[in-house]
């Protein structure tokens, strides 16, 4: 399950628990955490310093339902490829932002590894030659370049 | 003058009982209130009045003769009417119109009066002839039917207002449902990835090959749980579960998360929709036994093909899972294992009937179970 193209990846999460258990994920998959935000403004202070290839974003944080704003500024402002990891997908608006889809909670670990592959060829080297693991779903846009 | 004096005469002849002119006999006998008036004296008066109207109106004869029938007015009469009586005069056309007159004890009837002025060969205006009709009766059931209708249309309205209201009141509990439906539904499963994350650090800081195995094995039924949950309300409809897109779900994280691609997963799943209820019972049984074929079917290293089969028949739904492993080893045939006895005991309350099969190659498991629960009397 070692990546073959480490990713620099951003976990912007309100759960503490989740993003520790994220963080091991993302690191036994073999890519490394490029920090962790729990709201908004550490989002932001983040999004000035940081250079990540992917951004993992709740949409429920501690300052409210901010995620989309984050993923918005993430997308536009550092090139970071996102994808939002939500239980409450209608939240998220119909063009995703920019995002490139979400990941529907509670997720498995067995999914996440399979989601994390995807993306890994999805970012490095699209498109990805994959097929969509059932974890994640694309955002329209994406669904279209992606989907063969 | 010798018009007037015609009625004079025939005045005179009522005495002798209607005899002479029959027309004016006719028009004092009638039941029928009339009068004439004589515009070209001052003040229009009564010139004659049949018996008729002096019963209608309660006054005598002599009351009424020589004054203008104005005195049939009252307070309440409505002065528009006046207006246009006066205007037909003055205009000598004739008019008709209901109007609330005066008795002369002061009581008060709707008087049905028709006006018309009457001219002589050379066209000069002699008299006016006004008939009478006491139509209270029609009057007053007029005005009961208009408020009647008057009060049904208000009673119609307010009970319009009050069923507005109500479904605006219904509307708004059911949006502080659904928002606390989703609320709870975010909670829960938010929770259910908390509950997985913390199983899967501590298993992650466990060197012990046997507690960690054991770990995942409670880590993959955790997980079959929060997938129900993740499922259940992707369909819309929260008290119903397809089994179909779980098992689809399950399979490809199961396999995922085994890294093996040596073997291959044929899925032939018809969408069925169990009740809500069955959901987490059923997901954990169909998790065991996937598991158990993953883990013991293709254990050592031995590739092949995990087929998954959801199928509807009548009442039932019957779900297979076979593989071409292994095969039962002799020692799963002994003292049954946690994961066996969890699978039976989820099919006594599931009222399932699980048969397993040695395939040759492999093992082939078939789960039948009723879609609706039966009653358990029955």
């Amino acid at each position: 399950m070692i990546a073959s193209t480490p990713m620099n990846i951003l976990i912007v999460e309100d759960e503490a628990v989740l993003a520790m258990a994220l963080e091991h994920a993302i690191e036994d998959a073999g890519h490394a955490v490029a920090g962790w935000a729990t709201c908004l403004s550490e989002a932001n202070a983040l999004i000035e310093t940081g250079t990540a290839d992917l951004a993992l974003v709740d949409i429920h944080l501690a300052d409210g339902v901010t995620g989309v704003e984050v993923a918005d500024r993430l997308g536009r402002e550092t090139g970071a490829a996102v994808v939002f990891m939500t239980a409450n997908a209608k939240l998220i608006p119909e063009d995703f932002v920019g995002a490139l889809g979400v990941i529907a909670k509670p997720y498995t670990s067995g999914g996440l590894q399979a989601v994390l592959k995807y993306l890994e060829q999805g970012i490095t080297a699209p498109p990805p030659s994959l097929t969509p693991p059932s974890g994640l779903t694309l955002a329209p846009d994406y669904h279209d370049r992606w989907s063969r | 003058m010798e018009n007037q004096d015609a009625w004079r005469i025939t005045d005179r002849l009522q005495a002798e009982h209607g005899k002479g002119d029959p027309f004016a006999a006719a028009v004092r006998a009638t039941r029928m209130p009339m009068i004439i008036t004589d515009p070209r004296l001052p003040d229009n008066p009564i010139t004659f009045a049949n018996d008729a109207f002096l019963h209608m109106s309660g006054y005598a004869r002599e009351e009424v003769t020589g004054h203008n029938c104005r005195f049939l007015q009252g307070p309440d009469t409505a002065p528009e009417d006046v207006a246009r009586i006066r205007e037909a005069i003055e205009s000598r056309h004739d008019v008709s119109i209901d109007l609330l007159n005066y008795r002369k004890d002061g009581s008060t009837f709707w008087n049905a009066l028709y006006i018309s002025p009457v001219v002589n060969e050379e066209g000069e205006l002699q008299f006016f002839f006004a008939s009478q009709m006491d139509v209270t009766e029609r009057k007053l059931t007029e005005m009961r039917v208009l408020e009647d209708k008057d009060r049904f249309e208000r009673a119609v309205e307010a009970r319009t207002r009050e069923l507005k209201e109500a479904n605006r009141q219904l509307k708004s509990a059911l949006e502080t449902k659904t928002t606390l439906l989703h609320e709870v539904d975010h909670r829960v499963k938010n929770n259910m990835q908390i509950i997985a994350s913390l199983i899967s650090m501590q298993m992650r800081g466990t060197t012990d090959e046997i507690m960690k195995a054991s770990m995942q094995t409670t880590l993959g039924r955790v997980e079959a749980m929060s997938t129900v949950h993740r499922r259940f309300y992707q369909s819309g409809d929260v008290a119903r579960f397809d089994i179909s897109a779980f098992v689809r779900d399950l399979v490809s994280d199961l396999i995922a998360a085994s890294g093996r691609g040596d073997i291959a997963v044929r899925l032939d799943l018809t969408p069925i929709a169990v009740p809500a209820e069955k959901a987490a019972p059923l997901a954990l049984m169909v998790n065991e036994v996937i598991t158990n074929a993953l883990k013991h079917g293709f254990a050592g290293g031995r590739g092949g093909t995990l087929r998954v089969v959801s199928a509807r028949d009548g009442a039932l739904c019957r779900i297979t899972v076979a593989d071409d492993g292994h095969g039962m080893p002799a020692a799963r045939k002994g003292p049954a294992t946690y994961g066996k006895r969890l699978v039976e005991r989820l099919g006594r309350q599931l009222q399932a009937e699980i048969g397993w099969h040695g395939a040759a190659p492999g093992t082939r498991v078939e789960i039948s179970l009723p879609i609706e629960q039966r009653g358990r009397g029955a």
